[in-house]
C-alpha cells in the first residue's frame, strides 16, 4: 500500500492544490467584493493604485489578519476566542518589559540579536501559556468558551495592567522595529509574516490530521469523541495555536508602534477579527482560510479607499467602520438570496 | 417553598453577593456604609437598564452585542441634535427621541434577523460595528460637555439624601426609580403576557414555538424593539449621570453586560433567565469592581483579580456539570429501581 | 353497532418509484384500542402522516366522524379530533407542566395576557381526565421520559381528541412505566376516546389491543380481533415467514482458541455490578435486557466513555484497563451507537470523512501531510463494499437513507480493522431490506474473525444473529442462552419474568 502511494505523491499534491483553490459561493463572492472596490477606488482615488498607498496597506492589514487567523481556529472547533487580543497584548507588554528591564543599557552590538531573540521568545511562550489556560478551562474543565475567554481576557489585560502599571512600555533598542516596519524586496515584512501564517495555517487546517480532527470536532464533538478522536487534547492544541498567533500579533505591534500596551486595540480589535471570520463565512468545521485573506483584504482596501477619499474631512477616520458594517449586510443578503436560489434548484 | 428557593440560581448568586460583602467588610469596615449602598447602585443603573433590555433576547437565545452601540448612537445624536436647535428645556425630551430613535434601531436587527434568517450574534456585529462608525463620522467624534440648563440640576437629583462621615452628602439617585420600574415591567411582561412566554417557548424549543402557533416574527421583533428603546435610556441616563455626551460610550463593555445575564443563570443557548438573575449578576460585577478598590489591592493589579475571581465563577458550574455527566449516564437504571 | 369514528378506505401512497402504501383500509370504533404492527418500512408512518393531513394519499378517502374526504390538511385533522404524539412529545423542556398542558388553550384564546390560575387549572383538570398527579410547577426538563408523554396525552385530550395516535411509545419507557401508560390508555378507553397504537412490540401488543391490524410492505396482511392471536403468529404476518433459524448458516466459534476479551467481575455504581462474561474469535454475542437494565452502561464502560469502577477486562489474554474512548479504540474495539445522529455521524461531513475518521492517523504520507488520494480510495472501497448507496463519497451524509446511514457508520469501524465491534441497537430505525443485509453483514463480519457483541431488545434480531446470548436484568447478568436451545418465546417470557422480579422486588 505504501509502495502504490509513493509515486503519487507529486499527483496528489497537484490534485490537492487544484481542489484548493477551487472557487466556490464564498470565495467568488468575497473576490468579487474586492474586485468591484478596488476598481471603484481606482477610479475614483488616483493614490489609490500607487505602490506608496499599496506597500502601507501592506504594513496594516497583517496584524489584524493574523489575529483573525487565530480567532478562524477557535470557531471552527465551535468555540471562540475572546482573548487574541488580550494575549497579544500581554505578549507583547512582556517582551517589551525584559527588552527595558532586563536587558543591560550598555551592551555589546552582537548581544542585542541574543537578547531580541529572547524577547521573541518570551512572546512566543506567553502565547503559548495563553493559549494553554483556554484549552484547560475549554477542553478539560467544559467552561464555553465565550465564557472562559472573557475571563481570560480579563485576566490577562490584568497581568499586562499590573506589570505595567498601567503605562505604555517604550524605548526599546531600534532593531526592534525591522520586523514591523521593513521591506524586503519592496514587500513589507510584516506582509510577508501574514501570508507565511496563512499558508501554514492552511496546511495546518487542511492537510494534517489536527486539521481533519478539529473540523469534525467542530462539526459534531459527541460524534467524534464516540470516533476515537481526543477532543480534549485537540481543543488544547486549537488554543494554543491561537494564542501563539495572538502572540505574532503582539512581537508584530510592538514593533511596529515601538511601544507595548495593555490597553493596544481593545475589545473592537477582538470584534473585527469575528467580524472577518463571519465575512469569511467560518462556521464550526467549515471555512476556507483563504476566505479570510480575501476578507482581511477586503476590509483593508474598503478602510485605505475611504481614507483617501474623504482626507480632510472631520473624523473621516471613521467612516470605514460604518462601511464595514454595511458591507457585512449586505453580503449576509446576498448570500441569503443565493442559499434560497439553492434550495430552489 | 423554602427549600425550593435555596435551589434556585438566584438565591446561588444571592450568596455569592452576601459573602462578597462581607468578606470585603473583613478587609476593610468603611465598606459598610451608606455612600458604599448608594454609590453601587448609582454605578450599577445603566448596567441595569441595558440588561434588563437585553435579557428578553438572551432568553429566546440569541446573542446581541449591538445595543451598546445603540445606547451610544442613540444618546450622542439626540444630544448634538438638540444641541444645534438651541434646546435649554429638561431631559424628557431627550428619553422620546432617543428611545424613538433606539426603537428603530433595535427594529432594523429584528428586521434583518427574521427577514433573511440571520443569527442574531452576525446581526448584531454589523450594526454594532456600523452605528459606531455612524455616529464618530456623521455624528461628531468628540466628547460634548455641554448641557441644556433645564437638565443641569439632574445630576444630584437625589430621592434618598444621606451624610456620610467621609464623602459628606450622598444620595440615592432618581433613576434608580427608572430601574426599578423598567425591571417590574420587563418581569411582568416575560411572565404574564402571551409574548412573553413566547420567548420562553423559543428559547426552549423553536420549532415546537411554531408548530404551537406562536407568531415567532413578531416575538423576535418585539425583542429587538424591547432592547433598542432600553439602550437609548441606558445611554441617557448615563450621558447625564456623568454630565457629559461620549459618542463611543460602552464600546468596550458589551460583553461585560452579557457576562452579568448569563452570571444570573440564564443560559446561553436561550430558554431561561430571569430579571432577578440579572440584576444580582449586574451587582455582583459592580461589587467586584468597588470591593478592589476597598481592599487595598494595587489600583494596577485590580484587574487581574476580576480575572481571577471570573474564571472561578464559570469554572465552578462547569466542574459541576462534569460531574453530573458521569453519574446522568446511569440514571436510566436508578429510576426503574 | 359500535360507533365508526374513523375509517380510511382503499389508501395508496407512492414516493418516486417506492410504493408505501397499497390500497389499504383500516377502520377505528369509538373506544377502541387498536394495534398497528409492523417492521420497519412497513407503511405505518405513512400510514400516521396521511390520517395526520401530512401526507395526501395518491388514491383512496378518508372518513371521520362521517365526513368524508380526499385531501385532509393538518388543520382539518385536529379539528376533528385526531392527536399525534410523535416520539419526541413536542414539549418545551423549560417550562412547567401546566404550562406545557395549557399553552395551546392559551394560543387559541387569543388572550394577550397570562392568567396564572387558570393555567394551573386548565392542567389540573388535564391531568384528573387520566388519574394522574404531576407537579404543575415542576420544569419538564427534569422529568422521566414517562412522566413527559403522560404531559403530551393530557396536551391531546384537552384539544379535544377522540383518537389519539401514539408512535412507538414505548421506546424509551420501564416495563412499570409501560404498565403505567396502559392503565392510561384503558382509562382513555372507558371515556370512549379511541387509541392507535403504533408498534413493533409483539408482547406489548397482545397485552393491550383489542383489535390488531399488520402491515408488512405497504400492505395490509391482518386485520382481527386480538383475542386468540399470539405472538408466533402475528410475528408470521409481519415477516411473511416464520422465523426459520435452521436456513441461516451461523459461523462456527472457535471454541478451542483463547477468548478475545474477557470481562471479570466489571462494576459500575449505579449501572451495572459483577458483569463476567467471555468472547471468543468469531462469536456473535447478545446481550440483551429491558431499558434500564444497565445494558447501555456495559456497553459504554467496554469502550472506555464510562470507565468501569473495579473489575478487569483482558483482551487475549492481557489486562486493558480503559480510561477513555481512545484506550478502547486502540485495543481494536469498535462502537456502534444507538443514537446514530448525535453520537454516531457527523452530518454535515462527507460520507468519506464520516468513514476513515477512525484510520486518519494512518492516511499520511511522508510529510504527515493527509494523503487525500488515500482517503478517498478507502473511503469508496467501504462504499462498496458495504454497497452503500451514493452518487459520490464527497455528498454529506445527511443525504443518505437511515439504514445507508447506519452502514456508513459501521464502514467507519470496519475501516480501523476491528478485533471487537460493539453493536448497540444496530437496526433502529432502518428499513426491512437493509435490517436483513445488516445481520447478514453481522454474521459475515463473526465469520472473517472479529467477535461481536450485539446488544438489543430486537428478539429476532438476537436469534438471527447470535451463537449465545446474555439475559441482564437490574444490572446483572442472570441467565445464558445458547442459540440451539432458545426460541423466542422462552426469551421473551424471560423478560417478562425479569419485569415482574423487579415489581415484586420492590
Amino acid at each position: 500500500m505504501k509502495e502504490q502511494t509513493k509515486p503519487q505523491v507529486v499527483n496528489k499534491g497537484l490534485t490537492g492544490f487544484l481542489k484548493a483553490i477551487r472557487l466556490d459561493g464564498q470565495t467568488l463572492l468575497l473576490l468579487g467584493v474586492v474586485i468591484a472596490l478596488t476598481i471603484f477606488f481606482a477610479a475614483t482615488e488616483k493614490k489609490f493604485l500607487a505602490a506608496r498607498s499599496i506597500t502601507s496597506m501592506g504594513f496594516q492589514l497583517p496584524e489584524i489578519g493574523i489575529l483573525s487567523l487565530a480567532m478562524m481556529i477557535t470557531i471552527l472547533t465551535g468555540g471562540i476566542n475572546l482573548s487574541v487580543n488580550a494575549t497579544s497584548n500581554l505578549a507583547a507588554v512582556t517582551a517589551g518589559l525584559f527588552l527595558t528591564r532586563l536587558m543591560p543599557q550598555e551592551i555589546a552590538p552582537e548581544l542585542i540579536g541574543v537578547y531580541l531573540a529572547a524577547a521573541l521568545l518570551i512572546a512566543l511562550l506567553v502565547g503559548l501559556l495563553s493559549g494553554m489556560l483556554n484549552g484547560f478551562l475549554i477542553g478539560y474543565i467544559g467552561v464555553p468558551p465565550i465564557l472562559a475567554t472573557l475571563a481570560t481576557f480579563t485576566f490577562y489585560t490584568g497581568i499586562s495592567t499590573g506589570l505595567t502599571k498601567g503605562t505604555t512600555v517604550t524605548g526599546f533598542p531600534d532593531q526592534v522595529a525591522i520586523i514591523g516596519s521593513k521591506s524586503l524586496l519592496g514587500i513589507p515584512i510584516p506582509f510577508i509574516i501574514f501570508v507565511l501564517l496563512t499558508i501554514l495555517t492552511y496546511l495546518l487546517l487542511n492537510q494534517t490530521t489536527f486539521g481533519f480532527k478539529t473540523r469534525m470536532l467542530g462539526t459534531n464533538p459527541v460524534a467524534s469523541n464516540f470516533s476515537g478522536i481526543d477532543n480534549k487534547a485537540i481543543l488544547m492544541r486549537a488554543y494554543i495555536i491561537s494564542g501563539i498567533l495572538s502572540a505574532i500579533t503582539g512581537i508584530l505591534i510592538m514593533s511596529r508602534t515601538m511601544s507595548a500596551a495593555y490597553e493596544y486595540g481593545t475589545t473592537t480589535y477582538v470584534l473585527l477579527t469575528i467580524l472577518i471570520s463571519v465575512l469569511a463565512g467560518v462556521i464550526p468545521g467549515f471555512g476556507k482560510v483563504i476566505d479570510i485573506f480575501i476578507a482581511v483584504i477586503t476590509l483593508q482596501i474598503l478602510s485605505t479607499g475611504f481614507h483617501m477619499m474623504l482626507a480632510g474631512v472631520r473624523g473621516s477616520s471613521f467612516f470605514k467602520d460604518f462601511a464595514w458594517g454595511i458591507l457585512l449586510i449586505v453580503i449576509f443578503v446576498i448570500n441569503y438570496f443565493i442559499r434560497a436560489r439553492q434550495k430552489q434548484e | 417553598m423554602f427549600k425550593k428557593i435555596i435551589r434556585t440560581n438566584e438565591f446561588v448568586i444571592f450568596l455569592i453577593l452576601v459573602f462578597l460583602s462581607l468578606a470585603i467588610g473583613v478587609v476593610n469596615p468603611a465598606f459598610y456604609s451608606i455612600s458604599t449602598v448608594f454609590d453601587t447602585l448609582r454605578a450599577s443603573i445603566v448596567y441595569f437598564i441595558m440588561a434588563f433590555g437585553l435579557l428578553p433576547i438572551v432568553i429566546a437565545g440569541g446573542i446581541d452585542i449591538s445595543f451598546v452601540a445603540i445606547a451610544a448612537v442613540t444618546s450622542y445624536a439626540t444630544h448634538m441634535f438638540l444641541l444645534g436647535q438651541g434646546y435649554e428645556g429638561g431631559i424628557l425630551l431627550y428619553y422620546v427621541i432617543a428611545c424613538s430613535m433606539g426603537q428603530l434601531a433595535g427594529l432594523l436587527n429584528g428586521f434583518l434577523v427574521t427577514r433573511f434568517k440571520l443569527p442574531v450574534f452576525d446581526v448584531s456585529l454589523a450594526t454594532f460595528t456600523m452605528w459606531y462608525g455612524f455616529n464618530l463620522f456623521f455624528v461628531g467624534a468628540t466628547a460634548n460637555f455641554q448641557l441644556p440648563k433645564g437638565t443641569v440640576g439632574y445630576y444630584g437629583n437625589f430621592i434618598i439624601k444621606a451624610q456620610d462621615p467621609i464623602v459628606g452628602e450622598t444620595g440615592l439617585h432618581v433613576s434608580m426609580l427608572y430601574v426599578l420600574v423598567i425591571g417590574l415591567f420587563i418581569w411582568w411582561f416575560l411572565k404574564y403576557t402571551t409574548i412573553g412566554r413566547g420567548i420562553f417557548a423559543i428559547g426552549g424549543n423553536r420549532e415546537v414555538a411554531i408548530r404551537s402557533g406562536f407568531n415567532v416574527t413578531r416575538i423576535t421583533l418585539v425583542t429587538f424593539a424591547i432592547m433598542g428603546t432600553l439602550s437609548a435610556v441606558a445611554g441617557v441616563t448615563q450621558a447625564f449621570l456623568s454630565r457629559y455626551f461620549n459618542p463611543v460610550i460602552f464600546i468596550t463593555q458589551p460583553l461585560d453586560v452579557l457576562a452579568a445575564i448569563i452570571l444570573g443563570g440564564a443560559a446561553i443557548t436561550g430558554g431561561s433567565g430571569s430579571v432577578i438573575g440579572t440584576a444580582l449578576g449586574v451587582l455582583v460585577i459592580q461589587l467586584i469592581n468597588r470591593a478592589l478598590i476597598l481592599t487595598g489591592i494595587p489600583v494596577e493589579w485590580q484587574r487581574l483579580v476580576v480575572g481571577v475571581i471570573l474564571i472561578l465563577f464559570t469554572s465552578i458550574p462547569a466542574l459541576r456539570n462534569l460531574r453530573a455527566k458521569r453519574i446522568g449516564h446511569t440514571t436510566e437504571l436508578t429510576q426503574s429501581e | 353497532m359500535p360507533e365508526e369514528i374513523l375509517r380510511v378506505e382503499h389508501i395508496s401512497k407512492r414516493f418516486g418509484g417506492v410504493i408505501a402504501l397499497d390500497d389499504v383500509s383500516l377502520s377505528i370504533q369509538k373506544g377502541e384500542t387498536c394495534c398497528l404492527v409492523g417492521e420497519n418500512g412497513s407503511g405505518k408512518s405513512t400510514m400516521i402522516k396521511i390520517i395526520s393531513g401530512v401526507y395526501t394519499p395518491d388514491e383512496g378517502e378518508i372518513v371521520i366522524n362521517g365526513n368524508s374526504y380526499k385531501k385532509l390538511t393538518p388543520m382539518e385533522s385536529i379539528r376533528e379530533g385526531i392527536q399525534v404524539i410523535y416520539q419526541d412529545f413536542s414539549l418545551f423542556p423549560n417550562l412547567t407542566v401546566a404550562e406545557n398542558i395549557a399553552i395551546n388553550q392559551q394560543l387559541a384564546s387569543g388572550k394577550q395576557l397570562v392568567n396564572w390560575k387558570q393555567i394551573d387549572q386548565i392542567a389540573a383538570e388535564g391531568l384528573a381526565k387520566i388519574n394522574v398527579s404531576l407537579p404543575l410547577d415542576a420544569i419538564v426538563s427534569t422529568l422521566s421520559t414517562a412522566d413527559r408523554q403522560l404531559i403530551a396525552i393530557t396536551k391531546a385530550l384537552l384539544a379535544n381528541a377522540r383518537i389519539i395516535i401514539m408512535d412507538e411509545p414505548t421506546t424509551a419507557l420501564t416495563q412499570k412505566e409501560v404498565m403505567s401508560l396502559f392503565k392510561v390508555i384503558n382509562d382513555l378507553k372507558s371515556q370512549g376516546i379511541s387509541t392507535l397504537f403504533v408498534s413493533h412490540k409483539l408482547n406489548e401488543v397482545t397485552e393491550i389491543a383489542d383489535r390488531t391490524v399488520i402491515f408488512r410492505n405497504g400492505k395490509k396482511v391482518m386485520d382481527q380481533d386480538a383475542k386468540g392471536l399470539n405472538i408466533k403468529a402475528m410475528e408470521y404476518y409481519m415477516t411473511g415467514h416464520e422465523i426459520d433459524t435452521s436456513a441461516i448458516e451461523y459461523g462456527e466459534v472457535r471454541e478451542a482458541e483463547p477468548p478475545l476479551m474477557q470481562v471479570e467481575k466489571l462494576n459500575l455504581s449505579h449501572g451495572f455490578f459483577d458483569v463476567s462474561f467471555e468472547l471468543k474469535q468469531n462469536e456473535v454475542l447478545g446481550i440483551t435486557g429491558l431499558l434500564g437494565s444497565g445494558r447501555t452502561e456495559l456497553a459504554l464502560a467496554l469502550f472506555g466513555e464510562l470507565p468501569a469502577d473495579s473489575g478487569r477486562i483482558l483482551i487475549n489474554g492481557k489486562e486493558a484497563p480503559f480510561r477513555s474512548i481512545k484506550d478502547a479504540a486502540r485495543h481494536g474495539i469498535g462502537y456502534v451507537p444507538d443514537d446514530r445522529i448525535r453520537q454516531g455521524l457527523f452530518l454535515e461531513q462527507s460520507i468519506h470523512n464520516n468513514i476513515v475518521i477512525s484510520i486518519i492517523d494512518k492516511l499520511v504520507n511522508k510529510l504527515r501531510f493527509v494523503n487525500n488520494q488515500a482517503k478517498e480510495s478507502v473511503g469508496d472501497r467501504w462504499i462498496d463494499q458495504l454497497d452503500i448507496k451514493t452518487p459520490s463519497g464527497e455528498l454529506a451524509v445527511k443525504s443518505l437513507s437511515g439504514g445507508n446511514q447506519q452502514r456508513v457508520v459501521l464502514a467507519k469501524w470496519l475501516a480501523s480493522n476491528p478485533k471487537i465491534l460493539i453493536l448497540n441497537g444496530p437496526t433502529v430505525g432502518v428499513d426491512v431490506g437493509s435490517k436483513a443485509e445488516i445481520h447478514e453483514l453481522i454474521r459475515s463480519l463473526a465469520k472473517q474473525g472479529i467477535g461481536i457483541l450485539l446488544i438489543s431488545d430486537d428478539i429476532p434480531e438476537l436469534i438471527q444473529t447470535c451463537h449465545r446470548i446474555l439475559l441482564m436484568r437490574a444490572g446483572r447478568i442472570v441467565e445464558e442462552f445458547k442459540r440451539a436451545e432458545i426460541t423466542e418465546q422462552i426469551l421473551d417470557s424471560e423478560l417478562v419474568a425479569a419485569t415482574a422480579a423487579l415489581g415484586s422486588r420492590k
